[in-house]
């Protein structure tokens, strides 16, 4: 374990779900009867520390999208608590709330769909500010930002469909880190991304964690890929987390049987090229 | 005397009018071989795939040749092209739930394509079908024929796709992304479903998609597209193994594998600078060139050709061999 | 979606990079304008310079053939000119048709947004609503409101206002909703900003492309309705004229098949036409889909 792994167990969370419960209400199946009632997440605990990159991982329908705009404070939670720099983010006062909201950004999955294609992406990229009312230099802020995801400022003037989908997700992790935040939160970050892309994209989410002292929330359906960008893995199962921990030791000795299908539906070349993939 | 292979395609060009997404892609897929197409977004592969189908959007048109039992696909009508599809060549789509008919049921789509291409009568069809339903491994086959697409999973769905397209004995079948819609853990099954039906019924299958493992499992033979040219072909542990184009070497060494894993938290892949160049705005020569480390005048200048089994590239990556010579 | 039969092919690869702005001048585009524009200058050339009073009847000079001196179109029942009288015809047609247009695309814009965005009660209560006006005749409604109001050019926007707000009400929720489902939506809402904020700066300029285009086709169905209902009798009277008017006044004076029907018959048929035509050819040009979207 390095230096950093070693110094963030020490260090007391920054982001925190506590025994998270999530129900949905289902549609009546009779007139009169009782609604029936779908538990979602079922005490979920879940932590970030400063400067550390968690991974989030399980199948479609295990409740990875409940958690995370839970995490983000856009569905609150029927029990249970989430913390942000040990405040409860759901009774705090109007500014730690607002605190919470500079400090916890997300990243989306599609990168298309993530920027409004009738916006220049420099107004895009401004909104977060002018939204959350940060004070500062705003034009330098954007210049400062593109050049941490590797753009150039010539980007600001231009629309979104004139960007590829990697260069795309470049911009949506840029707006992200326009108003500073703590934590940065990415759902299937790379997953609507080509192969040779992905690789960008996954280098430079592991920079922006290194330079920036970033916290990192990973969610993605493929193991190899969350095992990759992170240190410590969250891994679902029917809305309970199943098993958290070292990514070399889920795949090496899995404990839960959601992390053993995960560990064994990953395919890799050298896997193929032995004949065993599909064993 | 050889054996005549399943799908024989000379210097396909798709194009329309303006845009050219297949600039002339030569491959051969022997009888009951298995090859892989592998190539990001833009690299032409599922216009590839589409044109040998007769499936081309409207306003695209193909050229070339695709000789397959006996007759040059491209040249065929679409009547002759709807008679032949499900029946000597099929396909099996990205999309389960859009490639099947919403309205009717999964054990009905089944018996018509059985019924349309053989003189099965219905009771027979339906024997057939309940019997490709088996074979899928799908419990309840019975009730699985009587329900409708939007009632079963995704894996489900594609098992009947799957089970569709070799209802007919075909010689051929094109797989399109056939497991990228899918949760992660049901890819390996239908992976393994196609895998032995198409062993066991000596067909022939073309494999299409971005995911090189994919490719390393279920292949013998791959071409690598960029741009809409091959840049390598060969066999898929050979390929893959010691490539010798520098994009396929780039590709291989953007997947995670366990050794990334291995390493602590400041390990990176290697990725591939920039991106895919847009079709309206090819590079002159090689058009992988902007990307390239190895790249020097001439891959500026002149475009390299693909002959035969190796890469279409002026300064071939080193094989291994000769790297490890003294 | 102009490929829905290739919805199989993979997103991620068969992008099959549309041309650079293919279709940014079409052949629709450029009738649709060319026709509307001159139905424009006619209108407004009407303001300036009509060749004779076209409510002044003068029993000397009726029923001029066309190209009589002073009558390029020769003259009604009653001597009045046939051009004068298309000429300001053109001008009730562009108030009536586009002040109904307008309205409706107003009111069906703040009905539609609302129900899109403002929850499940609020879509019910409207869009049900949009269903319950959608089911009574156009017609009846424009009976009932003559009857009341008395017939006349601002009877007749009320009336086309009635027809085509719940039109407009569902295309533009159906819109909203989708535009309301993306990605940047979620963003937006994430960092903070409120619903009329989402709406104004989001939504609307997403469905702009939308709303041009149901304008221009309802601006035609307003000119045709308003015909309609002026040859019927309940639309424009005198001393207002308007196509459906002499077309009226051409069927009681001489019987539907005067040359006199053929003219204002004529003038609607272009009009329409180009407007049909303008709103299709905006549709491919203005459809996001359609842009080149490389770097």
């Amino acid at each position: 374990m390095n230096a950093s792994a070693s110094l963030s167990v020490l260090s007391a969370p920054l982001l925190e779900m506590r025994q998270v419960t999530q129900t949905y209400a289902l549609r009546r199946q009779s007139l009169f009867g009782a609604r029936p009632s779908l538990k979602v997440l079922d005490h979920v605990d879940l932590d970030v520390r400063p400067g550390e990159a968690v991974g989030l991982v399980g199948e479609s329908g295990s409740g990875k999208t409940t958690l995370t705009r839970i995490l983000t404070g856009s569905e609150r939670p029927q029990s249970g608590n989430v913390l942000f720099d040990g405040f409860d983010v759901w009774s705090a006062d109007r500014e730690k709330r607002r605190h919470f909201r500079r400090s916890v950004q997300i990243v989306l999955q599609n990168p298309r769909s993530s920027l409004d294609p009738r916006m220049r992406v420099g107004t895009s990229l401004l909104e977060p500010l002018r939204s959350l009312q940060i004070d500062c230099d705003h034009a330098a802020r954007v210049i400062e930002v593109l050049d941490q995801v590797g753009l150039g400022r010539n980007a600001i003037e231009r629309y979104p469909h004139e960007f590829s989908g990697g260069q795309l997700q470049r911009i949506a992790i840029a707006r992200a880190l326009m108003p500073g935040p703590k934590v940065l939160i990415a759902d299937e970050p790379v997953s609507a991304l080509d192969v040779s892309i992905q690789a960008q994209v996954l280098n430079l989410l592991k920079d922006l964690v290194r330079n920036l002292g970033l916290s990192l929330v990973f969610i993605a359906h493929d193991l190899s890929v969350v095992a990759y960008a992170t240190s410590r893995v969250f891994v679902m199962s029917s809305g309970k987390i199943v098993e958290v921990g070292r990514p070399l030791d889920l795949f090496t000795k899995p404990q839960a049987e959601a992390t053993r299908n995960l560990v064994g539906a990953v395919l890799s070349v050298e896997g193929g090229l032995a004949g065993t993939a599909l064993d | 005397m050889m054996a005549r292979p399943a799908l024989d395609v000379r210097d396909l060009v798709v194009g329309n009018g303006t845009l050219t997404a297949v600039r002339g892609v030569s491959f051969t897929v022997p009888a009951g071989g298995r090859m892989g197409l592998v190539g990001e977004s833009g690299s032409g592969k599922s216009m590839t795939a589409l044109a040998l189908m007769g499936l081309l959007p409207m306003g695209w048109n193909a050229a070339g040749s695709v000789l397959h039992d006996g007759v040059d696909l491209v040249q065929q009508s679409d009547r002759a092209m709807s008679a032949r599809r499900g029946r000597t060549l099929s396909m099996v789509f990205q999309d389960p739930l859009s490639a099947l008919d919403p309205v009717r049921r999964v054990g009905h789509q089944i018996t018509s394509v059985i019924r349309r291409h053989t003189d099965a009568d219905r009771r027979e069809a339906e024997r057939r079908a309940l019997e490709l339903i088996n074979q899928m491994k799908l419990p309840r086959g019975e009730q699985i024929l009587r329900a409708y697409p939007h009632e079963l999973s995704g894996g489900q769905r594609q098992r009947i796709m799957i089970a569709m397209a070799l209802a007919c004995y075909p010689q051929l079948i094109i797989a399109d992304e056939p497991t990228t819609a899918l949760d992660v853990t049901v890819q390996k099954q239908v992976l393994r479903l196609l895998n032995g039906a198409v062993k066991e019924r000596g067909c022939a299958l073309l494999m299409i998609t971005h995911d090189l493992p994919v490719i390393a499992a279920m292949c013998d033979t791959v071409a690598v597209m960029y741009a809409g040219r091959i840049v390598e072909m060969g066999p898929v542990a050979e390929v893959f193994r010691s490539p010798r184009h520098h994009y396929t070497r780039g590709l291989l060494d953007s997947q995670p594998t366990m050794d990334n894993i291995a390493l602590d938290g400041s390990s990176r892949l290697a990725s591939i600078p920039g991106m895919v160049p847009p079709l309206h705005d090819l590079p002159a020569g090689c058009a992988f060139h902007p990307r390239c480390n190895a790249a020097t005048d001439t891959c500026r200048m002149r475009m390299p050709e693909l002959v035969g089994d190796n890469a279409a590239c002026w300064n071939p990556v080193a094989a291994l061999a000769e790297l490890s010579a003294p | 979606m102009s490929n829905i039969g290739l919805q199989h092919s993979a997103p991620s690869a068969s992008t099959p990079a549309k041309a650079p702005r293919r279709g940014t001048w079409n052949m629709s585009l450029v009738i649709g304008i060319g026709l509307t524009v001159g139905f424009l200058v006619i209108a407004i050339v009407s303001f300036f310079y009509l060749p004779s009073n076209p409510n002044i009847p003068n029993i000397r000079f009726r029923l001029l053939p066309a190209g009589s001196p002073g009558h390029l179109l020769g003259t009604d029942v009653l001597g009045r000119d046939i051009v004068s009288q298309l000429m300001v015809g053109a001008r009730t047609s562009i108030l009536v048709g586009a002040g109904g247009a307008t309205i409706s695309l107003l009111l069906g814009t703040i009905t539609g947004l609302i129900a899109a965005a403002y929850g499940k009660i609020a879509d019910e209560a409207i869009s049900r609503s949009a269903d319950i006006m959608l089911s009574i005749p156009g017609m009846v409604t424009a009976l009932v409101l003559a009857a009341t109001m008395g017939p006349g050019a601002l009877t007749t926007i009320f009336a086309l206002t009635a027809f085509f707000t719940p039109s407009f009400t569902r295309v533009i929720r159906s819109a909203a909703m989708s535009v309301l489902q993306e990605d940047f939506i979620t963003a937006a809402k994430l960092y903070g900003r409120g619903r009329v904020f989402i709406l104004a700066r989001h939504v609307l300029p997403n469905i702009a492309g939308v709303m041009i285009v149901q304008f221009t086709l309802y601006f035609a169905a307003g000119i045709l309705t308003e015909a309609g209902l002026s040859y019927l009798g309940v639309g424009v009277t005198r001393p207002s004229i308007s196509w459906g008017l002499m077309l009226n006044e051409a069927q009681q004076s001489v019987g539907i098949s005067s040359p006199l029907a053929i003219w204002p018959g004529l003038a609607i048929v272009f009009v329409v036409l180009g407007l049909n035509l303008l709103g299709d050819g905006l549709r491919d040009v203005l459809d996001p889909k359609l842009k080149p979207r490389a770097a």
